[in-house]
């Protein structure tokens, strides 16, 4: 028998009763009972429940388990609840949950709370040969709700198998049956109306081959709209830097698919929104740099030589201070007139059925033709690219690659849906491992830029932001040989991205048929 | 994982009373910890109410593995499981002398629970041969509890110079004063004395009480039946020394 098993009482049946009649049977001694509190966390876009794991917090501890897993992976103790993953203690728990949480914070879902009753079953000898635990999770300060679980555990003790076995068939034999997968976790946030999985950035958008294009294109923007106010609800909270990324990211893709799903809208309505949303981009441009400066904080002392590591402190709280300001600045932006009425007209717009219309030469297209075209173009533009850099690698260029690059990405993950999932995946991949060389370089040369800039904005007065200087000089030169190093590696990328297999698998997916 | 023998060359010291107790308390802190009561005469077996039967016996003991394995029985307390003791366990002496590797048979047939426990005491009977020998083959450390008469600490140097005869590591052992009796002139000056000419003496002792006579009739660890009382209290300081001095300095 496994080392304890948990029994699901008949609907209707009591547990004291149940109790009761074992207690004619066996010498059975009642324990204290034990209350606890859970409240179980996770970040915005469910990044624990996407991996199947339970992070709870009860007295002083974290636990983190399995999902429908009652088995404790790792826990530590607490002084009080952590919410980025920088707060927890030093402890396995962190090591795990630092890649699966990275800079999101983790948020206090609901709270639930246990009582257990535990009983010991004894031997003639007075020895404990089996524990009976009835375990019970009530919404936490709400006395009256009727419980959201309970359970019967039966736990074996070493060396007295036969005991619980004899229990455990009696217990079904009294119509008691055993829970296997179950967990609290779904009922307690069913308690306060919250879906797991329910948010994620990711585009997810289904669509049918022969789907008119401007209504896809609908379909698409919707969703990215969707996503847009989810987030801009939560940026003025500043929980942590990934809502008002999400944001961004959204805006971006709304921007990219308004000029590259070309022709499905009347040409002014598209250039009116394509103004509107790069206007809205801009808001946010400053809180978005600041954020990833100070997202790199380690990574920036990491570079640094030891002595000079706390030199540089001055120009994060320089930086610090900038970003509250900053955050302020677009606060304000969005609850400006001007972005309530951008947005409205977009919804409505959005919201209206799509018009016939002769002058609109893509809208009536089935979407599959369009995600062909629109694809395939977009992926020959950048082989074309990459192979000019190759003959003369240029930092512009490289640049530029970079935004096509990004162009593609989105439209392959637009219409996603229309194409075999296996095949579309081993060439996002590819395109990833290029986007990330690109973007490396991309951000070096910015962050590079940038620290050349704030070191003419750093007032010089005393000793210290001297220093802070001389330390900005050092970390100027690290980023540079970086960056030599990232744009060597571009010709090696680009060659495996640019490969005659992916060139015929892009071929294959997205050459026209027609 | 770290052994702990709970051993004497005399008897009636209270070495079953401190492996119990100890054990227990290490358990307490979370520590996965295992007794094995080597002693046919199977007395801390009792306290736990458990039923003093191995799996085959001390055949199945002296083999070692799966058959050990099976033997071993959850106490009521959380963290602590015990290997309990077999009247055959009495001629283990001879037996373990009839074996090939026959100073070493008890580190291999313990060596099954290196992986599963943070502590393993012993809880030993009375024995100065090839037994003693394979317990200090066995354990990393040994705790000796000396009562403070003549007689004990005669006993105890014999240990010393058995250790030393045969090449074990005398710093390994440590020990404690026990059954100490407060009015007793003589168990004060000698444990004086005694703190003098021994290494490793913990400065923690274990007074006489009735209290923890008490033991065969709660059948239980002091600190269950009587917390709080100078009989649990002493244990819970002898614990936080055997932790201090013994359990978190290196590996001999």
């Amino acid at each position: 028998m496994q080392n304890s098993l948990k029994f699901k009482l008949p609907d209707g049946h009591d547990e004291k009763q149940f109790i009761g009649k074992l207690a004619d049977q066996y010498a059975l001694k009642k324990e204290p009972a034990v209350a606890e509190r859970f409240t179980i966390c996770d970040t915005f876009d469910w990044r624990l429940f996407n991996k199947s794991l339970v992070l709870y917090a009860s007295g002083n501890r974290l636990f983190l388990r399995k999902l429908a897993k009652d088995k404790i992976l790792h826990s530590a103790e607490i002084t009080s609840l952590p919410v980025y993953i920088w707060d927890f203690p030093d402890s396995e728990l962190k090591r795990q949950l630092a890649p699966i949480i990275k800079m999101r914070a983790l948020l206090r879902l609901v709270e639930v709370q246990s009582r257990s009753m535990p009983y010991r079953i004894l031997n003639p000898d007075e020895k404990t040969v089996a524990r009976l635990v009835y375990e019970e999770f009530r919404p936490s300060r709400r006395k009256d709700a009727s419980a959201l679980a309970n359970h019967l555990w039966l736990k074996s003790v070493k060396g007295y198998p036969k005991n619980s076995r004899t229990l455990a068939k009696q217990f079904q034999e009294a119509g008691l049956t055993i829970i296997k997968k179950e967990d609290i976790f779904f009922k307690a946030l069913e308690l306060v109306d919250k879906k797991p999985g329910s948010y994620s950035a990711r585009v997810n958008i289904q669509l049918e081959p022969d789907m008119r294009a401007d209504k896809a294109t609908k379909i698409i923007l919707r969703f990215l709209l969707q996503i847009i106010r989810i987030n801009e609800a939560n940026i003025e909270k500043d929980l942590d830097t990934e809502f008002l990324h999400d944001f961004r990211v959204a805006i971006r893709r709304t921007r990219s698919a308004l000029s590259q799903i070309k022709n499905v809208f009347p040409t002014r309505t598209t250039d009116r929104f394509k103004k509107n949303f790069a206007f809205v981009g801009k808001l946010s441009n400053e809180l978005r740099d600041l954020d990833v400066y100070l997202l790199n904080e380690d990574t920036y002392k990491a570079l640094l030589p030891p002595v000079l590591c706390d030199d540089i402190d001055p120009l994060f709280d320089y930086l610090r201070k900038k970003r509250s300001k900053a955050l302020q600045k677009v606060i304000r932006g969005l609850k400006s007139k001007k972005y309530a009425k951008i947005l409205q007209d977009w919804e409505t717009f959005l919201n209206k059925p799509p018009h016939d219309s002769a002058t609109i030469p893509s809208a009536a297209l089935p979407v599959i033709d369009l995600a062909h075209k629109r694809i395939y173009k977009k992926y020959r533009g950048v082989v074309k690219a990459g192979n000019l850099i190759l003959k003369k690698t240029e930092d512009e260029r490289l640049h530029a690659l970079r935004i096509e690059c990004k162009k593609l990405r989105y439209l392959m993950e637009f219409f996603a849906s229309l194409f075999p999932r296996k095949n579309l995946s081993i060439l996002i991949d590819q395109l990833k491992k290029l986007q990330d060389n690109l973007g490396d370089f991309n951000d070096l040369s910015i962050q590079k830029e940038y620290l050349l800039n704030i070191s003419t904005e750093i007032p010089v007065t005393h000793q210290q932001s001297k220093k802070t200087l001389i330390v900005i000089g050092s970390l100027i030169g690290t980023l540079e040989k970086e960056r030599q190093i990232v744009k060597n590696a571009f010709a090696k990328t680009f060659t495996g991205f640019a490969s005659s297999e992916n060139q015929e698998l892009f071929k294959e997916l997205f050459a026209s048929k027609s | 994982m770290t052994t702990l023998a709970l051993y004497s060359n005399k008897g009636g010291v209270g070495k079953t009373a401190a492996a119990v107790n100890l054990s227990y308390l290490a358990a307490q802190t979370g520590a996965k910890t295992l007794i094995c009561d080597l002693d046919p005469q199977s007395s801390a077996t009792y306290y736990f109410r458990v039923k003093p039967k191995l799996k085959s016996g001390a055949k199945g003991f002296i083999k070692g593995g799966k058959q050990v394995y099976k033997s071993v029985k959850g106490t009521d307390y959380e963290n602590l499981d015990l290997l309990p003791a077999d009247f055959s366990l009495r001629n283990l002496d001879v037996t373990f002398d009839k074996l090939r590797h026959s100073k070493k048979a008890l580190r291999r047939i313990l060596s099954p629970f290196r992986e599963e426990y943070d502590l393993i005491i012993l809880d030993c009977p009375v024995t100065i041969s090839v037994l003693a020998e394979n317990i200090f083959n066995a354990v990393d450390y040994a705790l000796v509890p000396l009562i403070p008469t003549t007689l004990s600490v005669r006993t105890y140097r014999q240990l010393l110079s058995f250790c030393k005869k045969k090449n074990y590591d005398a710093s390994k052992i440590y020990t404690f004063f026990s059954m100490v009796d407060r009015h007793k002139k003589m168990h004060l000056e000698l444990m004086v004395k005694a703190a003098r000419e021994f290494n490793g003496v913990l400065k923690s002792l274990v007074p006489y009480l009735a209290q923890i006579e008490k033991m065969g009739i709660y059948r239980a660890p002091v600190a269950v039946y009587a917390p709080g009382s100078l009989a649990s209290k002493s244990y819970q300081n002898l614990w936080s020394k055997v932790q201090k001095k013994i359990l978190s300095s290196k590996r001999p």
